[in-house]
């Protein structure tokens, strides 16, 4: 399987900022939740995630004059959705208490649940420019192929019979995926139903956090 | 478009999530005394005294109200801080200690900080960089060790930064000094704060000189506290009055009689080595008094007030018994009593001549000068060599060189001196040395000749004029006609050898006359006899 863009984007990324990170640490030590880096990194990361519950769901959404790509902005769902979270991570410092410790181990666990997503995701078949195939239209497809093999079992002594056996494999892969769809759809749901309320808890969290943190470390000095 | 999530991912489900999520954070605030919100644990370390039930921060893990105010209490944490640690408050309001200067409610946070770990420290500042010298003592003169290393906090404050040990100084400054640290501990004492600034070393790299007072002399070798008495900063130190009677008011001999300017007699060198430019005083010294004690006229150390006059000093020596109304220096010059400059000439009896040279006693016996006569027989009275015959009044013959040099006008007298008479001494007259009534008869003075025998009775200046004895004018009478013969008034013609004696044979031949008077008995050569009137028959 080729790696994907935005996958190897994110590592690219990943790698850049673990190294800035690095060197940080080694000149001033791990950055403070609640110092400037701290708080950068944290407002930053929570900014790439909201952008990647977002934007991707808004242009799905998007019935009048869609701008980018479904795939594009997948790709940029998934980027954020692994470079955000990381930053999170470096903001936490690395201590995991209280609400924020929570909030930042709902983020690696909405971040898991991604990954399981989107693997989920890309099982689902997809035309040319990414959108799912609609399982109406596969069945249509398999309906004709069934038809195709049909004639050409009929007039066995004409027909060309490598095209015959490719009409057979072709119906044969239009039943595993038309299977395949089933499948994904059906664990697509089921993923929806966990990973969205995840998804929302994880928001109410950071959220709070941000609130407390602003009421606390700002509003009471 | 996809299907059942019109919202997208405000689903019910996640909308449901999100309020039971609210709910659960709420309920776990409450739960937690807002612990959950901590962003880390509370330091674990106890403190160096309980502030009620207090006696760590993670004591107040679930009492986040305890540090953190509620918004509309109007508070800060600060305030919350102070309210237990009373210790930096006081420091703050009595401007010591190591958070004076500086530290307020408003900055603890600039500092100290929280939530690091149980055992992280509560000083986020960075040590190194912190103001000492708000603390009230300067790390100027700290930099670096004797061996050349750099001083850390622990140096001083090995315990804590908050506590500092007096004999930390000790400890390091005898390796210094040994002697001096010694020595400076037994005069001051341990507590080197209480004077220290840590501007200054006074020790030897320490130049009095750099302040406006230059240590001299004896002020070089005292002790520091002879004149920073009390002294305890630096401010102190320099408010030391650097003027004489700041330091030696109390012990001012003088009590203040003399001003407060020591210097113009003394110098750092020591009291006893007093040099006064007395020519700066309005009694400058000369002469004599140039080596005079001090105490001969500042009788009793009275520096001041002593009288200019020379009587102030002298009163008792005067050996004119109080004669003389004006000062001494009238008379009497200070090389010595006897060097006088008295000017006579001031007096009714300029000193002239003989006077001038004459010593002053012939005149002033007994030193009395006052009430001296000022004519000359209140002196010369008993020299008076006329016996008092022309009065008192000597200046009209004599002059003040010598009585000898008498000069007296024989004019003003009865008898004015002509002719000879001017070139005769005067003894020649005067001969028993008396003027006054010496007779003006020439007789008196002139004996009567034997050749005028009994011829002439009248006064010799019937003949002679006082320009010599002859020729003499006689003018008769004269019993013999005075021109016989044509002899003119030459006595000699007649009386070759004397007035009383005559002879004709001058010009009568005797032997023709008596060949002549041959037949004349008793004839002789008193011719008058016969010829009285000299001529040839008179007696016929």
């Amino acid at each position: 399987m080729r790696p994907s863009k935005e996958l190897i984007l994110s590592l690219v990324a990943i790698v850049t900022i673990s190294g800035l990170y690095a060197a940080t640490v080694s000149r001033i030590g791990i950055p403070a939740a609640s110092g400037f880096l701290g708080h950068s990194l944290g407002v930053l990361g929570f900014g790439l995630m909201l952008m990647t519950e977002t934007f991707y769901s808004l242009r799905k959404r998007a019935v009048r004059r869609p701008w980018g790509t479904m795939r594009s902005w997948l790709q940029f769902h998934i980027f954020t959705g692994i470079v955000g979270p990381f930053l999170v991570v470096l903001h936490s410092a690395w201590a995991f208490q209280g609400l924020a410790g929570v909030a930042t181990l709902l983020t690696l666990v909405v971040v898991a649940s991604g990954f399981v997503g989107r693997y989920i995701y890309t099982a689902v078949p997809r035309s040319a420019d990414g959108v799912q195939m609609e399982a109406s239209l596969l069945e249509e497809q398999v309906a004709q192929a069934k038809s195709a093999l049909a004639q050409a079992s009929a007039t066995a002594l004409t027909v060309d019979r490598r095209a015959l056996r490719a009409d057979e494999r072709r119906l044969k892969t239009l039943e595993r995926q038309l299977g395949a769809m089933r499948w994904s759809r059906r664990m697509l749901a089921v993923w929806h139903t966990v990973h969205i309320p995840l998804g929302m808890v994880l928001f109410v969290t950071a959220i709070v956090h941000a609130a407390a943190a602003m009421y606390y470390a700002t509003l009471l000095r | 478009m996809k299907r059942g999530r019109p919202l997208g991912c405000l689903s019910g489900t996640a909308l449901v999530a999100a309020l039971l999520a609210v709910a659960g954070v709420a309920a776990a605030a409450a739960a937690s005394g807002n612990g959950i919100f901590s962003p880390g644990p509370l330091n674990a370390e106890a403190g160096p005294s309980p502030h009620g039930d207090i006696r760590r921060h993670a004591d107040l893990a679930r009492q986040c109200d305890r540090c953190h105010p509620s918004l509309l209490s109007g508070e800060r944490m600060g305030d919350r801080c102070l309210d237990c640690h009373v210790e930096v408050s006081e420091e703050i309001a009595s401007e010591r200690g190591l958070h004076r200067g500086f530290a307020t409610p408003a900055n603890c946070r600039a500092c100290h900080t929280e939530h690091k770990g149980s055992t992280a420290s509560l000083t986020r500042a960075n040590i190194s960089g912190f103001p000492h010298e708000r603390s009230g003592f300067f790390l100027w003169t700290h930099p670096m060790y004797l061996d050349g290393g750099g001083f850390t906090c622990a140096d001083c404050h090995p315990r804590s930064l908050r506590e500092f040990q007096s004999d930390t100084c000790y400890a390091c400054h005898f390796q210094l000094d040994p002697s001096y640290t010694v020595q400076h501990r037994a005069t001051f004492g341990l507590e080197c704060l209480e004077c220290h600034d840590g501007i200054d070393t006074f020790g030897d790299t320490f130049h009095h000189d750099v302040g406006p007072f230059h240590l001299e002399g004896r002020h070089a070798e005292i002790e520091c506290v002879f004149c920073h008495q009390g002294g305890k900063t630096l401010e102190d130190l320099r408010r030391t009055p650097t003027a004489c009677l700041g330091c030696h008011l109390a012990r001012d001999i003088h009590e203040g009689r003399l001003g407060s300017d020591c210097g113009e007699c003394h110098s750092a060198d020591g009291w006893g080595s007093a040099r006064l430019d007395h020519g700066r005083t309005r009694f400058a010294l000369t002469g004599l008094h140039l080596s005079v004690p001090c105490e001969a006229c500042h009788v009793g150390r009275q520096w001041v007030g002593v009288g200019l006059t020379c009587a102030a000093c002298h009163s008792g020596e005067d050996r004119h018994g109080g004669q003389f109304l004006q000062d001494c220096d009238a008379c009497h010059a200070t090389s010595g009593w006897g060097d006088l400059h008295f000017d006579h000439g001031s007096t009714r009896f300029p000193l002239t001549f003989s006077h001038a040279t004459t010593a002053c006693s012939a005149c002033h016996p007994g030193g009395r000068y006052v009430g001296t006569p000022s004519t000359c027989e209140g002196c010369h009275l008993p020299e008076d060599a006329h016996g008092g015959r022309f009065g008192q009044q000597c200046g009209a013959c004599h002059r003040p060189t010598r009585w000898s040099d008498a000069t007296f006008d024989h004019n003003l007298a009865r008898f004015r001196l002509t002719g000879a008479h001017t070139r005769t001494a005067c003894t020649a007259c005067h001969t028993s040395g008396g003027f006054a009534g010496t007779p003006m008869a020439c007789s008196a003075c002139h004996g009567r000749p034997s050749s005028h025998g009994s011829a002439f009775s009248g006064e010799c200046s019937a003949c002679h004029s006082t320009a010599a004895w002859r020729p003499a004018s006689f003018n008769g009478p004269h019993s013999f006609p005075m021109n016989h013969g044509g002899a003119g008034g030459s006595c000699g013609r007649c009386h070759p050898s004397g007035l009383m004696e005559y002879t004709c044979y001058t010009c009568h031949n005797a032997g023709e006359m008596q060949d002549k008077h041959k037949e004349i008995g008793g004839f002789s050569s008193s011719c008058t006899r016969c010829h009285a009137s000299g001529e040839e028959g008179d007696d016929d």
